[in-house]
This record gives structure tokens, sequence and C-alpha cells, in this order.
């Protein structure tokens, strides 16, 4: 009995200090610099110097300008469309990937063919966009040949819908693995004993099949959601500047060395994120699912 | 029944949706062959020419056009993110281990090391920058501050990778060697590790990718020297040439070379593992 005791507190020291690096480094470089952007946003700023006197101006800068509240409000826009056609686009995807796809080698070469794109590096992704989205851009020229349009569309580049459809193309691959992986694992025999029940394919969708893949559309929002609330290098390279996101703001501010400001519109940023993702996990529980 | 109609309906849509995913990276592919150094990133290709790759490697007389400065940062971001590999696999292994026996606290420090992959690129790379500006009052390098967020960003895959792979880890194995009386570090090296090597690998792969790539968190943290994506991004705001996109097809290439050495690894370390079980089977 005195062994196992022992063996058992020996194991739980071995525990601890397999730990303590994750922990230390985690709380060091992620934990204590979010906690600096919420302590610096009440720092004061003055033109070209920051200083550690307390004060909410920067916090009143921020709810009082337009420009400011304004790009709150365009990120969310554009996070609840990205996260809408994400989820229209990639869906159908996954649900022929995870249910449709009878043979295990054929949905493992789709998934494969959905994860190559991402061996381009990101920045050249989105500025492959620009030759296909411009006024004599690939889509254009297609539509013209095609007779579809008589004049080239040019509402497609350096607008909100560039941006749009840029971080769909980017970011719908995130929705279609966890969605697939989701409808992989269920169990075929209750959709065989509905369709010998009589159910069409529409009811066996929406009562059995969809309901089934709920955690997977759940865990998809949360990766959409994460990069698409950060995101400010699609927005700056397809929108002209014309589209503002919180992270685009960050980056101009803390290029003219405006801290206090960058570090206001960043807690801002992590209360949208820490609701957003709060939401989602209360949906599902991500420890379980993964 | 219905789903004759469904299933090549949605068989459709996917070649659709494959079109959509890969229709930039075609159009990138085509520009990269624009003639040079005239041409511009547009269509219509006034005429096929290797021109812009020849540039990148420096094969084409000067021009009015200047070469791609990626040369030194290309190296920095390798070496970052061999570095960032090594460390955040390290991290990996050792917590993915810990997380084998229920401890109290495991869904706190489960979240903390979640919370690496959560938080946007743009505010960990803001709070460091802050940190080490503000407070600790020390420069920023690509080695020093960037590195650390890197590390904090790949960590947590890892992780997670390492998790699954330990979940399904059969542990009757060690404690054979345990009874035996082998020490648990020697148990890990010689038993343990061996077995989770593929494990390790896609990690590995996992973290190297990620850092060679990353961006937002780098913007801020890596003061004056870039790295390779912060170069790419200073060529956004001055005109843009088709050799961005050449360079883009290489980079592409590269990353398939990386991709068949992890499968070359990976059926290597396979195989042997299955020899090893055919050598017990005759024992």
């Amino acid at each position: 009995m005195t062994s196992t005791v022992t063996i058992q507190q020996r194991q739980s020291k071995v525990t601890r200090w397999l730990l303590i690096p994750g922990i230390v480094w985690m709380s060091l470089f992620l934990v204590v610099p979010i906690a600096m952007i919420v302590y610096v946003s009440f720092w004061t700023q003055t033109t070209f110097n920051i200083s550690s006197d307390p004060t909410l101006a920067s916090w009143k800068q921020f709810f009082t300008s337009d420009t400011y509240t304004g790009s709150l409000w365009t990120t969310i826009r554009i996070w609840l469309i990205v996260l809408a056609t994400t989820f229209i686009v990639g869906y159908p995807t996954a649900l022929f990937v995870g249910l449709f796809v009878k043979s295990k080698t054929l949905s493992t070469v789709l998934l494969v063919v959905c994860v190559i794109p991402f061996w381009t590096s990101f920045l050249i992704r989105v500025l492959a966009w620009r030759p296909m989205l411009g006024k004599e851009g690939a889509i254009n020229i297609v539509l013209l040949h095609l007779g579809i349009i008589q004049q080239p569309i040019e509402v497609l580049l350096f607008t909100e819908l560039s941006v749009i459809i840029g971080m769909t193309q980017i970011y719908c691959v995130f929705m279609v693995g966890p969605i697939a992986f989701m409808l992989s694992r269920i169990d075929r025999n209750i959709i065989e004993a509905a369709r010998d029940l009589g159910a069409g394919f529409g009811r066996i969708f929406w009562k059995i099949i969809f309901p089934l893949s709920l955690p997977g559309v759940v865990v998809g929002a949360i990766f959409v959601s994460v990069m698409v609330l950060g995101e400010f290098a699609t927005s700056g390279a397809l929108s002209g500047r014309k589209v503002n996101l919180l992270g685009n703001i960050i980056v101009t501010q803390v290029g003219s060395l405006k801290w206090a400001m960058a570090s206001v519109v960043g807690v801002v940023l992590t209360i949208v994120m820490g609701i957003v993702i709060a939401g989602f996990l209360r949906i599902v529980d991500l420890k379980r699912e993964l | 029944m219905e789903s004759r109609i469904i299933k090549p309906a949605l068989g459709v849509y996917v070649a659709l949706f494959v079109l959509f995913l890969y229709g930039p990276f075609v159009v990138l592919t085509i520009i990269s062959f624009q003639q040079g150094p005239d041409g511009g990133p547009q269509f219509p290709i006034i005429e096929w020419s290797t021109y812009w790759y020849r540039q990148i490697f420096g094969l084409t007389p000067p021009s009015r056009i200047a070469p791609l400065p990626f040369g030194e940062a290309l190296i920095r971001s390798l070496v970052l993110a061999l570095m960032t590999m090594v460390v955040s696999t390290v991290l990996g292994v050792m917590s993915a281990q810990a997380f084998r026996r229920n401890f109290k606290g495991s869904a706190f420090v489960f979240y903390l090391i979640v919370l690496g992959m959560m938080v946007p690129g743009v505010l960990t790379g803001l709070g460091t920058s802050l940190l080490a500006n503000n407070i600790i009052g020390i420069e920023r390098h690509w080695y020093t501050t960037a590195f650390a967020t890197h590390v904090a960003y790949t960590f947590p895959f890892a992780f997670l990778v390492m998790l699954a792979i330990l979940n399904r880890f059969d542990s009757s194995v060690e404690e054979a060697a345990w009874s035996l009386g082998v020490d648990p570090w020697t148990t890990f090296r010689k038993v343990t590790f061996p077995l989770i090597f593929p494990g390790v690998l896609s990690a590995m792969l996992f973290a190297f990718t990620l850092s060679l790539d990353e961006f937002p968190r780098t913007l801020f943290a890596s003061g004056r020297d870039q790295t390779l994506p912060l170069a790419i991004y200073g060529t956004f705001s001055v005109e843009i040439h088709p050799n961005i996109f050449a360079f883009g097809v290489l980079t592409t290439l590269f990353s398939f070379a990386l991709l068949s050495v992890y499968g070359i690894l990976m059926a290597m370390s396979v195989r042997r593992a299955k020899k090893m079980a055919m050598q017990e089977d005759i024992a």
C-alpha cells in the first residue's frame, strides 16, 4: 500500500514538472501581454510619447469618434456575413465529403484537395484575388466571353464585396473540415432506419443529419470567427483601405505610435472575441468534441 | 430515390467549390508567366515568359523594377520556424504526456494552452510589443519577442496533435517496461517515443509551417529585421509586379517538397514499426 502511494506521489511530481514549462510560456507570452493591453489602454498618450498616468481619455475618444465605433460595427457586420457565407459555401461540400462519399480514400483525397491551397503563403493568396476580381480580371473576362455580362463589373475589387469574397475563400475550409468530421461519425443505420420508416431526404436531413452535425458547425464557426475578427490583411489589401476593421485600426495606430489607442481597440476586440467564443462554447463542449 | 439526384448535384457543387478554392491560385500561376519587365500583374498576358522567375534568381539584367528583397528575410523565417518547431514540439509532447493522468485544474491548463490558438495574432503581437517596449524596455527582434509569440501560437497545435495520439496510446507496453525495472525516462525514450513518433512528426510539421507563414504576430513583435511574410506585406503598399506571384508559386512548390519529406519520414517510421511488430511475432 505504501509503495503505491509513493509511486502516485512521484507521478504527480512528474506531471507537475511536465506542465510547468508550458504553463509558464503561455502565462508570460500570452496572458501577461493581454493584461498589458488592458493596462496600457488607460495610459496617457501625448503626441510622441506615452506615460503610465491613468486616464480614460483614449476610451472616451474611442466611443465619441465615428471612425472607431464605425470600425467596430464594420467588424461585426463582416464577421457575421463571412460566418454565413463560409457556412453556406462549406456545408454542401462537407455533406458530400462526410456523408455521401462511401469510399474512405476518396473522402481523404477530397479533404487533402481542400487543404492544398494553404500551402501557398497567406498574403500571396490574398493578393491573388486582385487579378481575379479587377475590372480586367479573370472573372470579368470569363463572364464577358460567356456573354453573361456586356460591361465589366466594377464593384468586384476594392469594395466590401471583394473583402467578403476573399475571406470566404480563405476561411471556408475551416468550416468544411469539422462539419465533414461530425457527419462521417453519424451511424448510417439511423439514416437507413428513418428511410425504411418512409422519411424523405428533407425530413432525414432536418431531423437527423443537421442536428448531429451541429457540433461541427460550432467548431467551424469558432475557427472562422477567431480568424475573421482578428483580420486586417485581407481587408487592407482587397478593399483599397475602404473597409477598416478593428485590426486595421490597431495597425494604423501602432504605425503612428499611438499605443494607448491601439490598446483600447485591442481591448474592445478581446471583449468581442470573448463574448463570441463563450457564446459558441455554451452550445458545444470543445474539449469533448476534440 | 432522391439521393440519386442529390448525390450527383452535390458532386457538381463540390467541383465548383474546388474551382472557387483553386481559382486564385490558377490565375496567380498564369500571371507569374507574364512578359517582363514591362508586363503588369493583370490580364491579358502580353507574351509568355519566365522572366519573373529568372529575376528572382538574379538571372536578368537590371531593369526599372527592382528584384524582391526577400533573401535575408527568407533565411530569418526559416531559422525562426525551426526554432519554433523544436520548442513547441517539446512543450507539446511534455504537456500532452502530463495530460495522460488526471490532475486537479486540468480543464484550466487545457484552456490556457488552447487560448494560444484562439487569441488573434494582432493582439498577441500588440501585447508582447507593449510588454517589451514600455515595461521591460528591450528591443524587439524576430528571434526574441516574435519567437515567443510564435511558440505561444504553435504550441497549442502541437499539444492537441500529441493529445490525440496519446489518447489512443496503449500504455500496457510502458507498464511492461516499468515492471521489468526500467526507469521512466528510459522507458519514454526507448518505448513511448518511438511509438508516438508519427504524431511528433505531425506536430513538427504543424509548428514549422504555421510559424513560416505567420504574419499578424510578427508584424508588431519582430522589430527592425523583417521575416518573409513581413517582406511580402511590404510589397503591398508599393506597386505590385508579377514577380510576387512567381515567388508565390515557388514557395508553394517548396511547401510541397516539405510535405514530401514529411510523407517519406512518415512512411519510413510506419514501415519500421511494422518490421518491429513482425520480429516480435517471430520471436
